[in-house]
């Protein structure tokens, strides 16, 4: 280790003092709630590597019954699911994006501390959910892709699918919140100077992140929703026999599933670009090329879904469509591969642990890439799909790109967030038995998908001449398997014996090594001024030192900043809320109360979820105001946090009806008997949404009124919003209660189901805007509604007419287009 | 604080339209709402239905997302959050509605 010939001395508390079990449970500062993230998903590390363990000793010998065949299915669909939604995503965003956003951007914390605790709080009641089954019901079983319709009651009766489910209807909704507090952070909170092409590479991949997290999940959602009500309610959204069909699942599933791939693989690349120019003493080569591969890379991933379905026979023009674009994001992708060698090229390496798995990255993510390729040509899909070539391209995506990266930014992060160094010589030890177990469990994978061993099957013959090559590689995951002891006890060692770390122990170029280590829990005694790329490699060294490493080989010392201010009363902190873990705590209980069918616990589940979400609204006195720290300023001009976090939740709600409208449009054709579209009264529609338009106007009346400071007419407008949406409320309920006596039941055809699903999600959603306009009107009543709180109306007012234009392209879709035929 | 918030509205208020503009947008979404309706009813428009009833529906959603969520006067960056997602969304469903469309005309129905 090259310690940094000075540090800075950290004389103010860390992050990681004070406040007890208490200052954790109900802490709002991104860096403990990172902390919180990295504990849990290593835990969760420990349990789906040891469900990894039993699926390789069950395949180490022909007809083996180590473990059962449902057993087995168990195994492969909790050790999926676990790896992604468990411990890749919270590592790569909820531990290292939440600790490193703000440092490295130069702000105090996340644009919405509470919100990012409720995320973590409901990660964790997504976790306890998905395992609930070891209590009753059993473990989800089918498949962490969760095909349709073997998770039909019919196929599935047991309660293993429900749990799996909720539990990642649960685990979406934390998501979501995430990518919506990173963007907003990111594009608001970057200190002065900072533009978009002076953001840390890791920055961008987080941003671009949070973009792809808020369109790619929203399909997932509707999927899933479509499923539970299948399960729950007796609809039939995915039943052959209904005229549905199970190929709606695969296209909710995938139009999330491939962009879930650059959610992990985009954070894992901006990490790489972190690390090798640390460790290469050079600036990132490339960096506009990079930062536009990273853009390019999630905009084709939306649109590369169908690869996963060329065996459903979507036809030639979507097989060529997506065959193309699957090919395509390749170049991106090796734009990327080709910068990262010409960073490491005539470079001042030197070769730490961290090094060694991003070069390793480079390598292993390469060979998962390559194989990716040959599944963007559908004839030679068709061959592989199904086949333990697909088991080895994916780990070699996910496991060589992502989790060699995870490792390697353990190894340098790790002094910044705790304060101590991790041991080089057991890293380099557990590196090389990494390669070497990875690569020999994984690497003959290849070889048995070819000689045709499909994937899932729970054993094999010992007439197929597979047993010699499953025995190799379950050898080599147990030498995996140990490599990851090592890590565990590495971190172990360090927490209790460890080397203390400097503030920089690497030499390092961004803002997060100018802050001691730890951190203490203000980040930035006083916000940092950004004069480029590499903002501290700058400050060290001088501008010049960040064209090359001339300075640095030329033995110039650095030039350290004055020592930071110790007067640091006056920073402003976000304040503990208990509201996200009582949240999270009445989730659970309600998800548990509707899988046991008991519905005072649903009740009371339901309550306490209502109260924490009040109760957080309210919860400080300056709710609504519109706070600026001037150390805080927004780097992007005059937006407000609020109003960027609010557009964000709107834009991923437009995909969500998007993807509601589009099965509704789809299944309209496919209904089998009646009732069908004509049932649909265009008259009494036409009047409701003239209502609702006109509510709209109410709303923007009740706006200006805020600003303007007219109390009367506020109030008056409020009323007016709130009541012309009551009216339309009504209207939906005499609606749905005349379809109902006319024989149009929620499951009686797929007309009947979509169209209640769809239109009864808009009127749950005008319903919420009711809700929030009443606790608005409510504030007024009280005289707490004035003009300084006008962002407040304006925020619910953004809401209030998306669910307006929403219904524009109901109204016309669905009612006005009725005698179209749909898909 | 409370005096800077109080200028951040009228700042806002400032750079908001005023009540005129609401209430003419309210007009035309009422005008346009009309002749969506008029076109659901006149027979002989029916083969133009649906680009009418588009192009109809697209106004009134802009002239909503403009006016009345102030994407006009606002930050672009605000403009960029809602469009690219919309655009998603625009395609999503086209390209769902198409890939089902091929399987209805094409595959033998399911039994």
């Amino acid at each position: 280790m090259a310690a940094h010939p000075k540090s800075i001395p950290n004389t103010q508390p860390s992050y990681l003092e004070g406040g007890g079990l208490a200052g954790w449970l109900a802490t709002a500062d991104h860096k403990r709630i990172a902390v919180l993230y990295g504990a849990s998903a290593l835990v969760f590390m420990a349990v789906g590597g040891m469900e990894a363990m039993l699926i390789r000793a069950q395949l180490w010998q022909p007809d083996n019954n180590l473990v059962s065949a449902a057993t087995f299915n168990m195994l492969f669909t909790m050790h999926g699911t676990t790896m992604v939604f468990l411990v890749v995503m919270p590592l790569l965003l909820g531990f290292f994006g939440n600790f490193m956003i703000p440092l490295q951007i130069g702000a105090r914390d996340v644009a919405f501390p509470r919100l990012n605790a409720l995320s973590f709080w409901l990660a964790i009641a997504a976790a306890i959910v998905l395992h609930l089954g070891w209590i009753r019901g059993g473990l989800p079983n089918a498949g962490w892709f969760g095909y349709a319709n073997l998770t039909e009651l019919y196929y599935s009766p047991d309660l293993a699918i429900d749990w799996w489910v909720l539990g990642l209807l649960i685990s979406g909704t934390s998501t979501v919140l995430t990518g919506l507090n990173f963007l907003t952070t990111i594009v608001t909170m970057r200190a002065p100077g900072m533009t978009y092409l002076r953001m840390p590479m890791f920055i961008w991949a987080l941003m671009v992140t949070s973009i792809l997290i808020l369109i790619a999940f929203p399909p997932l959602t509707v999927g899933l929703i479509f499923l539970l009500m299948d399960r729950f309610f007796g609809t039939h959204f995915y039943v052959a026999t209904a005229g549905a069909t199970p190929i709606l699942w695969q296209h909710l599933f995938w139009l999330f599933g491939h962009p879930e791939v650059y959610i992990m693989a985009l954070p894992a690349f901006g990490i790489i670009s972190e690390i090798i120019p640390a460790f290469s003493r050079k600036p990132l080569f490339g960096y506009p090329m990079m930062a536009y591969s990273i853009a390019l890379i999630a905009f084709l991933s939306y649109g590369v879904w169908g690869h996963h379905m060329f065996a459903t026979g979507m036809g030639p023009v979507a097989d060529s469509a997506f065959a193309i674009t699957s090919m395509l994001i390749a170049i991106p992708t090796g734009v990327k591969i080709f910068s990262w060698i010409a960073t490491i090229w005539g470079g001042s390496l030197r070769m730490t642990v961290a090094f060694y798995f991003a070069l390793g990255m480079i390598l292993e993510f390469t060979i998962g890439g390559l194989s990716g390729i040959m599944h963007a040509s559908a004839p030679v899909d068709l061959q592989q799909t199904d086949s333990y070539f697909v088991v080895a391209h994916f780990h070699y995506v996910l496991f060589g790109g992502v989790m060699f990266t995870i490792l390697g930014a353990f190894y340098y992060w790790w002094p910044k967030i705790t304060g101590r160094m991790l041991d080089e010589r057991l890293g380099k030890i557990q590196f090389w038995l990494t390669v070497i177990g990875f690569n020999g469990t994984f690497f003959p994978m290849h070889f048995l998908g070819m000689w045709g061993m499909p994937r899932r099957i729970y054993t094999y013959g010992a007439d197929m001449g597979w047993t010699t090559l499953n025995q190799f590689e379950t050898l080599s995951a147990f030498v995996l398997g140990f490599s990851f002891l090592i890590f565990y006890f590495n971190i172990a060692r360090s927490l209790i014996w460890g080397e203390r770390a400097p503030a920089d122990p690497w030499d390092g170029r961004g803002l997060e090594w100018s802050v001691p280590s730890p951190p203490p829990v203000y980040n930035f005694a006083k916000i940092p001024a950004i004069r480029g790329r590499d903002a501290w490699w700058i400050i060290k060294y001088g501008r010049a030192g960040s064209r090359g490493i001339a300075a640095y080989v030329s033995g110039r010392p650095p030039a350290m900043p004055e020592a930071e201010p110790l007067d640091v009363s006056g920073i402003h902190m976000p304040a503990q809320s208990y509201f996200p873990i009582v949240l999270a705590l009445g989730i659970v209980l309600a998800a548990l109360g509707l899988i046991i069918e008991w519905y005072r616990i649903i009740a009371m589940g339901v309550l306490v979820a209502i109260v924490s979400v009040i109760g957080m609204g309210f919860e400080y006195p300056g709710y609504g105001k519109e706070v600026h720290d001037p150390e805080h300023a927004p780097s992007a001009g005059e937006v407000d946090v609020r109003k960027v976090g609010v557009w964000s939740f709107i834009g991923s709600e437009c995909v969500f009806f998007a993807s509601l409208i589009s099965t509704f449009i789809v299944y309209k054709s496919r209904s089998i008997g009646a009732p069908g579209p004509e049932i649909l009264e265009i008259p009494l529609t036409s009047v409701s949404t003239f209502i609702l338009l006109m509510s709209s106007l109410l709303m923007v009346l009740a706006l200006a009124a805020t600003q303007r400071g007219d109390a009367r007419w506020q109030k008056i407008w409020l009323g007016g919003t709130i009541a012309f949406g009551m009216i339309f409320l009504a209207g939906q309920v005499y609606e749905f209660t005349h379809f109902y006596d006319e024989g149009m039941g929620l499951s009686t055809n797929l007309f009947s189901q979509s169209f209640y699903t769809m239109v009864g999600f808009h009127g749950a959603h005008v319903a919420i805007g009711v809700i929030w306009l009443s606790a608005l009107m409510a504030a007024a009543l009280m005289g707490r509604l004035d003009s300084s709180r006008a962002l407040s109306v304006e925020l619910a007012g953004l809401y209030w007419h998306f669910v307006d234009v929403v219904w524009i392209v109901i109204f016309t879709l669905v009612y006005l287009m009725q005698t179209v035929k749909g898909g | 604080m409370s005096e800077q918030a109080g200028t951040q509205a009228a700042h806002e208020q400032a750079r908001h339209p005023g009540t005129a503009t609401y209430l003419i947008i309210a007009a035309f979404l009422v005008v346009l709402t009309a002749m969506e309706i008029t076109v659901f009813y006149v027979h002989a428009l029916r083969p133009v239905l649906v680009p009418l009833l588009l192009i109809l529906a697209a106004a009134k959603f802009a002239l909503v997302a403009m006016f009345y969520m102030h994407l006009k006067y606002d930050d672009w960056l605000l403009s960029g959050i809602f469009v690219f997602p919309l655009i998603i969304a625009a395609v999503l469903l086209t390209s769902l509605v198409l890939l089902f469309a091929y399987l209805s005309h094409h595959l033998a129905p399911i039994a």
